[in-house]
This record gives C-alpha cells, structure tokens and sequence, in this order.
C-alpha cells in the first residue's frame, strides 16, 4: 500500500505543479536555493579536501622543515627577517645530532631565477641545491633518468635534475636528460627528470631545478641564502618525539639560552592544516547561513501551499476517509506530496549545480586540478535526504491537519 | 439476538450536538434493525436528522448513546482507526456529488477503496475492472471524471462503493444532482444491485427516489416517525419502467 501511495502521492505533487507553474517555481525557490548551496557547499568542500590531500602527499606528512621563514606566516614579519640566516654549518650539525629522525637534508633555493636552453629562455624558476638523500623523500620521485648522487656533490658537478614545469616548458615531447641547461651562464648536463608533483595549492614545486648543494654554493655563496633542513620522521607517529628533539638540538645548536625566542621555524603540514580548516569553517559558516535562510523561507513556502492544497481538498479528504482512509494514511499522503515538491526542487536544485560544477571545471581545470567536473554522489546523497526532511517537516502541520479532519465535516465543505 | 439474517441493529442511539451553550438533539433514542438484503429508502426534511442518523449507519460519525452492531460486530465503541477498517470493509457510499477524484481515471477511482484495504496491485485492477463491467462502464475505464457525464459519473461511484463487496450500499441523495432521466437509470442501477443481493439504503428527502424502496423509514425531529413496508414499489428492473403509476402505502409506527 505504501508503494502504491507513494507513486500516486508523487503524481498528485507533479499534477498540482503542472496545473500552477508559478507557484510551484516560487514555492520551491527557496528549495531549491538551499538545495543548490548545500550541494555547492559540499562540491567546494570536496575540492579542497582533494587539493589539501595532494599537498599532504607532496609535502609528506612524516615531513617537517627547518627554515628561518614560518610557512603560514603567522610569525611577526620583522621578528622574521631579523633571525640570522640558518647555515649550512649549523644544518650539519643538527645533522649529526638529530637522533630519532630518519633523514636530515640540508637544502637551500634561489626564487625566480632564470633558465636558458639553446637559444629559449624562460624566468620564474626555483633552483634548489640538495643532498642526494633527498631522493629517498616524496619530493624527489624521478620520472625519467636519475637523482644527484653524493659524489656529484662532493665534487660539485654541474649536473641538474628538473621538474615536469621546466621540462613541460623547454622540451615538449623531447627527452631531456643528456640535453644542456644554462642557469646564470653555467652550463649544467640534465641526469633526470622529476615526476609531475604540482597541485593547485603547491604548483612551483614543478617549476624547479635541483642541482648538488656544493655546487649551489659555489654558485651564489654559502651566506647569501638561508639554509632549510629537511627532516623526515619516519612515520606520522614518530612526528612528535622528532619535533621536539629537532628544536631542542637546533636550540643548542644556534646556542638559544632558556629565556630566549626561538629564531627559527618548524614547518608542517600542519601549518597548512590550520589554514584549510579555517576556510572549510568560512565555507561552512556562509554556506550554513545561506541554507538555513533558504530552507526557512522554502519550508514556509512550502507549508503555505501545503494548507491551501489540504483546504482546496477537503472533500477528497472526506470522500477518502469515507472509503476507508485511515488518520495515518491521510498523514502518509501529504507528508509525501509535501516530499515530492521538495524531491522535485532538489533535483533541480541539482541538476543546476551539475551544470554549475562542470562549467566550472571546465573553464578552470588547469589551474585547479583538484576541481572535479561533477558533484560527488555522498553530496547528491546527503541533498536528497536534506529535501526529504525538509519536506516531512514543512508538511508535518498541513498533513496533520487533513488527518484530523472529521470526516463529516469534510464531506460537507464546498 | 434476532435472527441469522440480521445485518445491523442500532439501540437506543441518541446524538447530541453542542453548540455554544446550547445542546442540539440531533438523534433521540433510536431503535432500528435492518437485514441482509434489505431495500430502505430512510427519508425526512432537513433537519430532521437523517444525515446525522445517516452518518451513523455509515461509520462515520459515533452516536453520544447507545450502540450500534454492524455484521456481527459493536461499532459504536470502535475508535477512529477501527471505524476506518469497518467503512472500507462492510460500506460503500455513493454521494450526490458523486465525490470521483477528479484527476484520476475511472478505474483509479475505483480501485481506490482497495488501496486502503492492502489488496495487491493486479487484483485491485481486476476487482476494479469487473465492478465498473457490472455498472456499464466497460469502455470508460481510462477516462476522467470531466470526460463522463452525470449518470457515468454515479455509475463509477457505485463501482467504487461496489468494489470492496460490503454489507451494505450507503447513498446519499444519489439522484439529487441529475435531471429527472438519469435519475431513474441510476435508480434502476440501485435496484439491479439489490437483485444481486445486496442490502441498499437510500437516504433522501425525495419521493420520487423513495419509492423505489422496498422499505420506508421517515426520520422527523430525530425519532423515527414511521417504519413501512413500501407494498407497492415502483419496480424498474429488466429494462421496463415498470409500474411508474404505483404509490406507496405508509402504515404509522
């Protein structure tokens, strides 16, 4: 019986939006407002639920990085530029003292440097000096060729290993380990290629070069850039103990007495972390907002036509109570009509976002890979239910009304 | 305890509205027995209280006093739920307004009483069929209401109120909203339904469908003024109109 209800309740919904167009796209407005928001709300969170999920996978969540600049720039930035630059001595050292942790890479970048290959030449481009161990990290996955080794290092060769942005923009289809690349005038032998690592949040890490850290130095000097040190825990578990033996070692290290600052920063994925949270709980807190505003207007709405729908029909209420209509199946009929309109807006409330999500997508994919070009179906999922509730409350009063009808009086009305 | 072919039997059932502080007897001790099979036009001028005793025949309403047995059964203590079973189940009324969904079709309509009553999907569509056969309607069974005229529209009440098979058929002024022709096939239905063996109640203030009944109850001021045997009924079966000169003879209760 229920079934059979339900397909004729959800008739007797779209019957009554066909005869008033006009009122049945107000009515649901609001539905399909709150809807849309919910749905759009989830696809955005979704998205950047992905796009941190690569940053986690790029940066390693067993990572965390010495540096003398703070990752979220929560730091005073006076406070910042005044710390003495982190150097490699002091990186060795830490090196050598630093017991629980897996690996420590000394590393230091240069930011917008320019490269020449054959007669191209491109800015913009990050040229990094390492150690050859940090081919045992996330980072240094390569695609084509091989890593620095510790011999390249320690006669400072000029050998290079670039990122899938610096071969994407010299090369093309071509291979480019053998070729030649120019960095400042020097002329450096391409050994690798790194596999492509870059999502929106971290797309520079593929417009690097990384090159021996003896030959950095020789290049741009040992005082000039600070040193950043790599440290790799192991597991995400072990990230505590190392935390803390990594600023208490880098403390005595530096030579920091108890009462004095620390000046240097520990940088994490955490640090990221605190910001994705805080825009999830922006997106969250509008998009709450919106939703709420627009179930409250689309439930009134929605109620209202429910009344005048359960007046228009009393005397089918009367006739159905006369054959044998119980108070529970009345109360069944309307919550489900009341449902329907809502399911009705839902779908498409969603149909809109689809459109919406893949337009999205589609104008903007390259620059935010993490975009996907239809909504998830938990998303679709979790609307549904939200309309359907919304509806079974909106409903509740109008369809209680008509189940308490005496059926004599109903019978009676005109 | 009456005999075996008793049907229903109301006891002293009184009915008493409260209107402001005014109490309104609309019913005052009312004893009434029908059986099986049984032909009663029950008649009176408004305010009488044959739609309130009608109400009470018909389930929907519960009398302030006394009881009322239905097929075997004490309905009058019955709450909302159980009154509900006992309309789908053992009454089928047919109203002036014939009261059709108007948005569904001839034989939605009529298997509607089956839907409350939980029968599967095909039987409600056979059961359906056959009762709307059995009134005429075989080739009007995907039409709507707006596309039948009066007496189709009274003929697919009937098969409504036909469908569940109940003890009795309840009408309500059924010729009230059709000209004097299609009232006199819609009674001939009624007294074909009655041929067929069941138990038919007409409530109604006309003479002319009254005498049709086999049995004539005149309701006035809420008693039962009188309760006689229509000697002379103007019979319609078989096509023929029958004795339509005949008149009914009343004996005073």
């Amino acid at each position: 019986m229920i079934l059979a209800e339900t397909i004729e309740s959800f008739r007797i919904a779209t019957d009554a939006l066909r005869s008033n167009k006009l009122r049945a796209v107000l009515t649901m407005l609001g539905i399909v407002i709150g809807i849309a928001v919910v749905t759009l709300m989830g696809w955005a969170l979704n998205s950047l639920d992905a796009a941190w999920n690569s940053t986690i996978e790029l940066l390693g969540n067993d990572m965390l990085y010495v540096d003398k600049w703070d990752w979220a720039g929560g730091k005073n930035w006076r406070e910042t530029m005044a710390r003495k630059n982190i150097t490699i001595q002091e990186a060795e050292e830490l090196q050598r003292r630093l017991r629980s942790a897996e690996l420590v890479i000394p590393m230091a970048s240069f930011w917008g440097r320019t490269l020449v290959v054959d007669d191209q030449k491109a800015a913009g481009f990050t040229v990094t000096g390492v150690r050859a161990q940090y081919a045992q990290t996330a980072a240094g996955d390569v695609a084509d060729g091989r890593f620095l080794t510790e011999a390249e290092d320690r006669f400072h060769q000029d050998v290079v290993v670039i990122g899938y942005g610096v071969k994407k923009a010299f090369f093309a289809q071509d291979d480019p380990v053998g070729r030649e690349l120019k960095i400042g005038g020097r002329r450096f032998t391409i050994i690798g290629v790194i596999a492509k690592r870059g999502s929106a949040l971290m797309d520079f890490v593929d417009n690097q070069v990384f090159i021996p850290l003896n030959t950095f130095f020789s290049i741009y000097g040992t005082s000039t850039r600070p040193v950043s040190i790599a440290v790799k825990a192991g597991s995400p578990e072990k990230m505590e103990d190392v935390r803390s033996e990594t600023i208490g070692t880098m403390r005595l290290v530096r030579g920091l007495r108890p009462e004095q600052d620390q000046d240097f920063s520990i940088n994490e994925t955490q640090a990221f972390r605190d910001q994705v949270a805080q825009i999830r709980l922006a997106i969250w807190g509008i998009g709450l907002y919106l939703t709420v505003m627009s179930f409250v207007v689309g439930m009134i709405g929605i109620m209202n036509v429910m009344f005048v729908s359960v007046t228009e029909r009393t005397k089918e209420i009367g006739v159905r109570k006369a054959i044998g209509a119980t108070r529970r199946s009345i109360l069944l009929q309307f919550l489900l009509e009341a449902a329907s309109l809502c399911l009705i807006g839902a779908l498409a409330a969603i149909a809109l976002c689809s459109i919406l999500a893949a337009g999205i997508y589609f104008l903007f994919h390259e620059k935010a890979p993490f975009l996907t070009p239809y909504v998830p179906p938990q998303i679709l999922l979790i609307s549904i239910t939200v309309s359907i509730v919304v509806g079974v409350l909106a409903g509740l009063l109008p369809a209680l009304r008509a189940a308490s009808m005496d059926p004599v009086e109903a019978l009676r009305y005109e | 305890m009456s005999d075996s072919s008793e049907l229903l039997r109301i006891e002293h059932i009184s009915k008493v509205y409260t209107m402001g502080d005014e109490e309104v007897h609309a019913l005052r001790d009312i004893s009434l027995t029908i059986r099986k099979n049984e032909y009663v036009a029950i008649m009176g001028p408004s305010g009488s209280g044959k739609s309130t005793l009608m109400n009470m025949l018909g389930c929907l309403d519960s009398p302030t006093s006394g009881s009322y047995w239905l097929a075997g059964e004490d309905v009058s203590t019955m709450n909302d739920t159980e009154l509900a079973a006992v309309r789908n189940k053992q009454i089928g009324f047919v109203f002036q307004t014939f009261n059709l969904l108007p948005r569904a079709t001839t034989l939605k309509n009529v298997e509607l009483p089956l839907v409350y009553a939980g029968v599967k999907t095909d039987e409600r569509r056979r059961r359906a069929e056959e009762a709307l056969v059995s009134v005429g309607l075989a080739d009007r069974m995907t039409h709507k209401p707006n596309e039948l005229s009066g007496g189709q529209r009274q003929r697919v009440a009937i098969a409504r109120a036909l469908v569940t098979n109940p003890a009795i058929i309840l009408a309500d002024e059924p010729t009230g909203n059709l000209d004097s022709k299609t009232s006199i096939e819609i009674m001939r239905w009624f007294e074909e339904i009655w041929l067929r063996g069941n138990t038919v109640i007409v409530v109604t203030h006309e003479d002319e469908v009254a005498r049709h009944a086999r049995r004539i109850i005149r309701i006035r001021d809420g008693n039962v003024e009188s309760d006689t045997v229509n000697e002379q009924p103007v019979s319609l079966s078989n096509g023929g109109m029958g004795t339509v000169h005949g008149s009914t003879s009343s004996v005073s209760a």
